[in-house]
């Protein structure tokens, strides 16, 4: 198809647009319509910037024709151009703005499936963004009971926050992860989830959080009587012995492979730094109540 | 007493009464200038708001739900630990309006925020580790394969010829091969066991999708019937045979009409 149809079809629902002495009101519906078929022709013609500026102004006739799900799904596809063109902000607008619009449905999966999307386009750009976009998929999804749709989005929150190097933020998600999958008695996923967390913590050289976040998930019953426990309780024991074949021995187990990608690269570059600073810390804290006792 | 208790329990006692206090709320507004004061009082929110959460967490009967805000309270304090430094630095610093004892109870102050923070509560109970460790050695050591070898044999009661030597070794070698042949075995049902876990979950997050699905195709079948239903009523009415033999019959009049006259202008 030859370019100047659709910039005049642009230009006609335009005309139907703007109002002038001639026009009293906009003529909404077929200007929507002229909108969608040039959006449909600059696209085949890989004239993207076009295609998104036809797009965005179709999801704007549809939204004046007050039907939200058809101007959520032209606002997606005006994000998914800018995507091509690496307008990375744009991208995060145009998919907010679909997810209000899901939301204004009364769809929330569509919604935070949109916002997802966002998430994925900019986790190698700006991955704070992203996090963000994962994290509020997530509320989304919990306000409407459907947690089991959030494991993935934990997952790959955690993900993005390993590779910020924010290793308690990546915990954190992945404990919420295993409270989700707690709601759902998914508890294969939630002692994952918690391994997973303990190796962080560990990776990040924190030994007393790894220490506590153990504490805290040995009292979940799911998570005590499970293969995942004996592993944690293995490597936080050789890590106050400062036994470094046997957490290299561990982290090549069964139990750690079956984990989440990144969370077994952790795995394998254990033990980080100074296990025998660990150790000595350990001896420390086991001497001082000796000396209260030889108070005699 | 030390400063730092009269300085708490002042604290105590003016925020019981704080809402009855309409100077302090006018000041709260212009304590904009002072850098310490603001950092303070944002630190102290900050404080509040944790020891809610370890309150609710105390009282949280899921446990889930409890590690996760264990975690979260958890963090809250090492960023508000992070701030305390930084207040430190404010509280020696001079600002205007200021006398050299409030300059000092400020550093009290600090240092009684950071005993605080720290005696937030975070769920730090060590748990029966022990508990973990019995079970599965229970439930692991009762697989024993019947034998009753271990590994020496009395040299009082026989003597070893080539032969018993050679098939010891034999034996041995056996054994090893059997060994390594199931710890491969044990490997790959580790790896169907999870497999099949994960399965699991995948349907069962698959269920309620499907339920969905059935209600919505079963909506989209009754829509069909009953339009397919009014749509043949429709043609039914237009073919009807009733038109079509008064069509037929009106034709016949019609043509007999035409050659009749015809037949009488010729």
């Amino acid at each position: 198809m030859p370019v100047s149809d659709p910039e005049k079809l642009i230009a006609k629902a335009d005309k139907l647009t703007k109002l002038s002495l001639t026009r009293w009101s906009a003529d909404w519906r077929n200007a929507t319509l002229l909108y969608e078929e040039a959006a449909n022709l600059f696209r085949v013609a890989k004239k993207n910037e076009k295609a998104k500026e036809a797009f965005e102004k179709a999801s704007k006739g549809q939204e004046m024709l007050s039907s939200p799900w058809d101007a959520a799904k032209d606002m997606e596809s005006a994000a998914a151009l800018a995507k091509e063109l690496g307008n990375w902000n744009e991208v995060s607008d145009f998919y907010r703005r679909a997810s209000e619009l899901y939301m204004e449905c009364g769809r929330p999966q569509p919604a935070s499936d949109a916002l997802v999307k966002a998430a994925r386009a900019l986790e190698d750009t700006i991955p704070d963004a992203a996090v963000q976009l994962y994290n509020e998929a997530s509320a989304i999804l919990e306000e409407d009971g459907k947690e089991q749709m959030t494991f993935d989005l934990y997952c790959a929150a955690s993900s993005v926050y390993v590779k910020l190097e924010k290793y308690s933020a990546a915990a954190t998600s992945l404990l919420q992860l295993g409270l989700a999958a707690d709601k759902c008695n998914a508890t294969n996923s939630q002692c994952k989830a918690y391994l997973g967390a303990i190796i962080v913590y560990l990776y990040a050289h924190d030994f007393k959080q790894a220490e506590k976040c153990y504490n805290d998930c040995s009292q979940v019953d799911a998570f005590l009587r499970s293969h995942q426990n004996r592993c944690a309780s293995k490597l936080l024991s050789a890590h106050t012995e400062g036994d470094i074949e046997e957490i290299k021995r561990l982290a090549q187990s069964s139990t750690v492979s079956n984990l989440d990608h990144v969370v077994i690269k952790l795995a394998r570059k254990l033990p980080t730094g100074d296990v025998s600073a660990v150790k000595t810390d350990a001896a420390k804290e086991e001497e001082e109540p000796l000396d209260e006792d030889d108070l005699t | 007493m030390t400063v730092i208790d009269l300085v708490m329990r002042v604290d105590s006692i003016c925020k019981k009464f704080d809402k009855y206090d309409v100077d302090k709320q006018k000041n709260l507004n212009a304590a904009g200038d002072d850098a310490f004061a603001r950092l303070y009082s944002v630190v102290e929110a900050d404080l509040d708001a944790v020891l809610q959460k370890s309150e609710a967490a105390k009282i949280e009967k899921s446990r889930a739900t409890a590690v996760a805000t264990n975690a979260e309270i958890r963090r809250t304090k090492a960023r508000l630990l992070e701030e305390i430094p930084k207040l430190q630095r404010l509280a020696f610093k001079q600002v205007k309006g200021l006398s050299k004892e409030e300059r000092e109870a400020r550093s009290d102050l600090v240092a009684a925020l950071k005993d605080r923070i720290e005696a937030v509560a975070d769920g730090n109970i060590s748990a029966a580790k022990q508990g973990g460790d019995s079970a599965p050695s229970a439930s692991y050591g009762g697989i024993k394969f019947g034998s009753t070898y271990d590994g020496r044999f009395d040299d009082d009661y026989f003597q070893q010829t080539e032969e018993s030597d050679q098939f010891r070794q034999e034996y041995e070698m056996r054994r090893m091969k059997q060994d390594q042949g199931l710890d491969v075995i044990s490997e790959g049902l580790d790896a169907l066991k999870n497999m099949a876990h994960d399965m699991n979950e995948e349907l069962d997050k698959q269920v309620p999708l499907m339920d969905e699905i059935d209600d919505k195709v079963d909506r989209a079948t009754s829509d069909l019937k009953t339009t397919n239903v009014r749509l043949k009523d429709t043609v039914n009415k237009m073919r009807s045979s009733r038109n079509f033999c008064i069509d037929i019959i009106l034709l016949v009049i019609i043509l007999g009409i035409v050659s009749y006259l015809y037949n009488v202008l010729k």
